[in-house]
């Protein structure tokens, strides 16, 4: 899709901040009607001398503004004017990316996306487009306690007419994002904390992760991990513990929550028999319960042993690093439900 | 008839209500639609109407009390000439409406109870649980569930449990009718049947079946007795000689051609009685560490192998048994020791107590039994004695009774001689079995 020649080259191990601003850059180079909106993300009112530039919460998208003058926008402080005004940017043909600081506040603007962006392109009888990107952090891991740590990515992924994706990785994270900004509909792209810094290979130049699809990321055949987000390095890491006792392990990154590939969801249960989902979110009405329940819909006849949810606790996330760290699902919580299993 | 007037909820958490004022006085008329009564709830003041008119017949509930929502605060009738009685109308309808004080928390307990007594019903109702896909793989091959034993966490029956019954029921022969024994086959040729002494498996001829297989022409073909491995187990007293020799015989008549018939300890009692019985399907008979009769010390050790099986552990038992079994050669050296127990315990793992029990009242019963027949025995037959051997020591005298026999006695060598002297027996077996 891109108007660009430059196609994938050599890769370089870069930290998924920086994959991220690659796609953002790609993306408004390839296309002018590509923006970026957010808190901060231009560096705070476009001051003439232009040095201290925030690049939003996350420094992100620091930089940027210098490149692209004319598709950089910071925005009030005002969550509910930021997604309202994409809404509206998106349908009358633009092509906008907005950083949600963090999911947790998507209570503040939830009726653009629930009852505006989902909705226009069934309403409108296929007609309209909302070529709309919102990135928000998420996750836990950096003691940013209740209201800024949270995974609330199950709720956009239960709005039909929206779609959801979370990278595990840097290189995933460009490729996503960027099939997210040239994506005709609504897209929620998380940004977890626990991959924010951490480095992968990353090719350089224009290439596209097809929303949609899971990959496998290790090959077993005792067990099957399913992760999304920072949950498929501790299930790889899970699988690297449990094959040292000869236990193996195959690992699922879901990449894109919704829509869900249920294909590749149930291909790797009929292999392995036993599947172990690992969200970050809290138990209740979540990815880890649709992935359960799916298995047992669907996979039934293929289950040699119960399916095992591991996720984080049904509380607030707490603050203090000793507690968050209890909170959240880990290698070793991984490891203690593939041995309850085999 | 008498309408009533109550308390209402008037909110999610609102529980009681006051009574502020009764705008009619007792006999007045009321009129349906009309204010009947005036309460108050924490947050608020509600004019209560009436819904249906008549007379105020009765008040309970007087201005200022307080009462649960569903309380009835009075009635109205039709006119005052009604008969109505005030004590039974109140008793009818609180319990009709209600209370909402005492309601929920009855209600509370006895679903409490309903899922306390649905947890005890769900681990005591019936067999080991079986995984979906265990459930689906038995369905498709139609195998019974009830016959395959569970080894998943909590003794659930899993997808590798199913397969394993179906690689061991691959195995099973059925010797006669609703009688299948464990038949393990390697290589292919002249068909060798091969029987392991009391209480061990096949694996005990481990090196014989390499030594025939790396030989080439040999169809080696183990044969687990009854209660042995995954041959079936009839529920008897006894499992005679005899019905050994005659399930061993069913066996070699399926295979189309005499066999080689190869038997240790036990083993050799049922080979020697299946060559008595049907010399015509053996083409030459191995017998090692064979007896006639059963010496005091074999019976002992049977006894003890019985009781150590039932009490204590494989590893145990293999502890127990080596210095019955093998030489002092063996026992003097750590690392042969080591590797015979080893062995041991592996061909010990597949015959559980009750099998030695029953194999162990058929020993009792056929010793003796052929002391005067071995000079009948027809077919060309090798003895391997052990110049060692504490449980059967008479082997040697055995060979001379047999007419024509070979006998080979290897010097210094235990009971368990197809283990200690490996090399030695499976050499003299298949010289025999190319000779014959």
């Amino acid at each position: 899709m891109s108007g660009q020649s430059n196609q994938p080259r050599e890769p370089r191990e870069i930290p998924t901040a920086f994959a991220i601003a690659e796609a953002l850059r790609i993306a408004m180079a390839s296309d002018p009607n590509v923006i970026l909106m957010g808190e901060d993300v231009a560096g705070g009112g476009r001051r003439p001398e232009g040095t201290d530039e925030m690049g939003g919460i996350m420094s992100v998208t620091r930089g940027l503004i210098s490149e692209f003058p004319n598709q950089v926008l910071d925005t009030p402080i005002s969550e509910m004017g930021i997604l309202g005004t994409a809404v509206g940017a998106a349908v009358t043909g633009l092509r906008p990316v907005v950083e949600l600081m963090f999911m947790d506040f998507i209570g503040t603007c939830l009726d653009p996306l629930l009852n505006q962006a989902s909705k226009f392109r069934y309403m409108f009888g296929g007609k309209a487009r909302i070529p709309l990107t919102v990135r928000t952090v998420t996750g836990a891991g950096m003691q940013a306690a209740a209201q800024h740590s949270q995974s609330l990515y199950w709720m956009t992924a239960g709005i039909p007419g929206l779609k959801t994706v979370i990278p595990s990785n840097a290189a995933d994270a460009k490729g996503l994002l960027l099939a997210a900004i040239r994506c005709d509909d609504p897209v929620v792209f998380c940004e977890p904390k626990g991959i924010l810094f951490l480095s992968t290979d990353v090719p350089e130049g224009d290439y596209e992760v097809p929303i949609g699809k899971a990959k496998i990321v290790r090959v077993g055949s005792d067990v099957s991990l399913v992760g999304m987000g920072a949950t498929v390095g501790m299930a790889l890491q899970a699988a690297e513990e449990l094959a040292r006792d000869g236990i193996s392990a195959e690992v699922l990154d879901l990449r894109s929550l919704a829509p869900l590939d249920e294909d590749a969801i149930l291909t790797t249960l009929a292999k392995t028999g036993r599947l172990i989902v690992v969200d970050e979110a809290t138990p209740r009405c979540g990815i880890a319960s649709d992935v359960a329940a799916l298995c047992v819909d669907k996979g039934f006849d293929f289950l040699n042993g119960p399916v095992r949810r591991v996720t984080a606790a049904m509380c607030p996330v707490p603050f203090t690093r000793v507690l968050e760290e209890a909170y959240m699902p880990s290698t070793a919580r991984i490891v203690e439900a593939v041995r309850s299993l085999i | 008839m008498a309408t009533v007037i109550a308390m209402p909820k008037l909110g999610m958490t609102m529980k009681e209500g006051s009574v502020v004022e009764w705008p009619l006085a007792v006999g007045e008329v009321v009129e349906k639609g009309r204010a009947v009564v005036l309460i108050e709830s924490e947050k608020t003041q509600v004019e209560i109407e009436a819904t249906d008119s008549g007379v105020l017949r009765h008040i309970y509930v007087e201005a200022g009390e307080m009462v649960p929502c569903g309380s009835v605060l009075g009635a109205i009738t039709a006119s005052m000439d009604e008969p109505f009685d005030a004590q039974a109308f109140r008793l009818e309808n609180e319990r009709l409406m209600g209370p909402a004080t005492t309601a929920p928390s009855a209600h509370k307990h006895a679903s409490r109870e309903t899922v306390v007594a649905s947890q005890d019903a769900a681990p005591r109702s019936g067999a080991a649980p079986v995984t979906p896909a265990a459930r689906a793989l038995a369905r498709s091959l139609g195998i019974e569930l009830d016959k395959v034993s569970g080894t998943g966490p909590g003794g659930r029956v899993t997808r590798e449990d199913i397969e394993a019954f179906v690689s061991r029921r691959e195995r099973l022969v059925e010797v006669s009718p609703g009688l299948n024994l464990e038949v393990l086959r390697q290589g292919s040729g002249v068909p060798v049947l091969l029987l392991p002494g009391f209480g061990v498996g096949v694996a005990s001829f481990a090196p014989q079946i390499q030594a025939l297989t790396a030989a080439g022409g040999f169809a080696t073909i183990g044969l687990h007795a009854r209660g042995i491995g995954a041959s079936d187990a009839p529920q008897q007293d006894i499992y005679e000689v005899a019905a050994g020799a005659e399930d061993a015989a069913a066996l070699a008549a399926t295979l189309g051609e005499p066999v080689h018939l190869v038997g240790a300890s036990l083993g050799a009692a049922v080979a020697l009685e299946m060559a008595l019985r049907y010399p015509t399907r053996v083409r030459s008979l191995t017998l090692i560490t064979p007896f006639v009769d059963a010496t005091p010390r074999l019976r002992a050790v049977a006894d003890a192998w019985r009781a150590v099986a039932r009490d204590a552990s494989v590893d145990t038992l293999s502890r127990a048994l080596l210095p019955w079994l093998f030489s002092q050669g063996v026992l003097g050296d750590d690392k042969l020791r080591e590797r015979m127990q080893r062995g041991l315990s592996a061909a010990l793992a597949v015959a559980p107590a009750d099998a030695l029990d029953r194999w162990a009242a058929g020993i009792a019963a056929w010793s003796g039994s052929r002391s005067a027949d071995l000079a009948d025995l027809s077919v060309a037959t090798l003895v391997i004695a052990a110049g060692a051997d504490l449980l059967t020591p008479r082997g040697e005298a055995l060979g001379s009774a047999i007419a024509g026999a070979t006998v080979c006695v290897l010097d210094s060598v235990g009971h368990a001689a197809a283990s200690e002297a490996a090399d030695a027996v499976s050499k003299a077996l298949l010289d025999h079995l190319r000779a014959h």
